[in-house]
């Protein structure tokens, strides 16, 4: 079994465990309550609301991901029970870091092919064009399905029989 | 009544069935209306402590029923959770502590959509009532001590030797 110098340190210090996952909760919230509600206007709920100023919230996202990067790879990299392996091969736990590309791809492809800029005109209770509402829709459902597999990866028996795996 | 609780036929369900719609989804819910809640609880407090001005408080008043649908989905699925867990649940003191936080929390908000939004007071220079600002620190402490106090639900012993009990 493979395990790393960090999963040693891991090992030894029983508060590190506990205190990444009270992080990494804290973060998805912020994810969610940023991104999330970005999401939610371009859909065209939450009208009043300016998207240019929601869009402020964007970096705080941001930064909530990179905590959440950091503590899922003292996770993996720290298991001190199975060893990263225990995870990488964990269905529930690929499915997940799938869901983070797709959102990543997603976020990628709305300022590259210009749909971001097609938002700095809507009014404040305006609609957003179908190509936003696509990537916003997207964005939505993968942070949502992000969530559901984070959860699964202590219960990937369920999703294995749910498969007939 | 605790033993009829959970012994019931859903409490049973929700703790012992391999289907993927009983406990790990239900858990799966927990988490995804606690970021609900709690993001959007959040964003409201960043702006109600000065950021992004440019957003109108009667448009930030329509996230309200997103908290509420965060919150409902967690009534439903905590107390699922709980019934199939009732006698640990309940004997665990920092689940206690969970439900006191929550507790605390909503009360929090139900008062800041009132004295905030509703029936604002004296409005100060930067367009937010004088007491907006406490609203908003309440929220993220009390919100921040409910998910410390859940997180750690799972790790009462480190917890209590860390205090020397």
């Amino acid at each position: 079994m493979m395990t790393l110098p960090i999963g040693d340190f891991v090992a030894t210090h029983d508060w590190v465990w506990p205190v990444c996952e009270t992080l990494h909760f804290f973060a998805m919230c912020t994810i969610i309550g940023t991104v999330g509600t970005v999401d939610l206007r371009v859909l065209g709920f939450l009208k009043g609301i300016p998207i240019q100023m929601l869009e402020k919230f964007i970096p705080l996202g941001v930064i909530a991901f990179v905590v959440n990067v950091t503590t899922g790879f003292i996770f993996i990299a720290g298991n001190p029970v199975g060893g990263p392996m225990e995870y990488l091969t964990n269905l529930s736990l690929q499915l997940k870091m799938l869901l983070v590309v797709i959102a990543g791809v997603n976020l990628l492809l709305f300022y590259v092919t210009g749909i971001h800029r097609t938002l700095e005109t809507v009014p404040a209770d305006g609609d957003a064009s179908g190509r936003a509402k696509v990537v916003a829709a997207v964005s939505l459902f993968a942070w949502i399905m992000v969530i559901v597999m984070g959860r699964f990866i202590m219960y990937n028996d369920t999703l294995l029989y749910a498969l007939g795996l | 009544m605790m033993d009829a609780i959970e012994n019931s036929a859903y409490a049973i369900w929700v703790r012992e069935s391999p289907s993927i719609f009983a406990y790990t989804s239900i858990l799966s819910l927990h988490a995804i209306g606690l970021a609900i809640i709690v993001g959007i609880n959040y964003l409201v407090a960043l702006r109600l402590l000065g950021f992004v001005p440019g957003i109108p408080l009667p448009a930030l008043r329509k996230l309200f029923p997103w908290m509420y649908l965060g919150f409902t989905i967690n009534l439903f699925s905590g107390a699922s959770l709980l019934a199939a867990n009732l006698t640990n649940d309940l004997g665990n003191w920092l689940f206690i502590c969970k439900l006191v936080f929550i507790l605390f929390a909503m009360i929090n908000l139900e008062l800041t959509k009132i004295h905030v939004f509703d029936r604002p007071g004296t409005v100060g220079a930067d367009g937010l009532p004088k007491n907006a600002k406490a609203f908003a620190w309440a929220a993220f402490i009390l919100w921040g001590l409910a998910m410390v106090a859940g997180r750690f639900t799972a790790y009462p012993n480190f917890v209590e030797a860390w205090l020397g009990f």
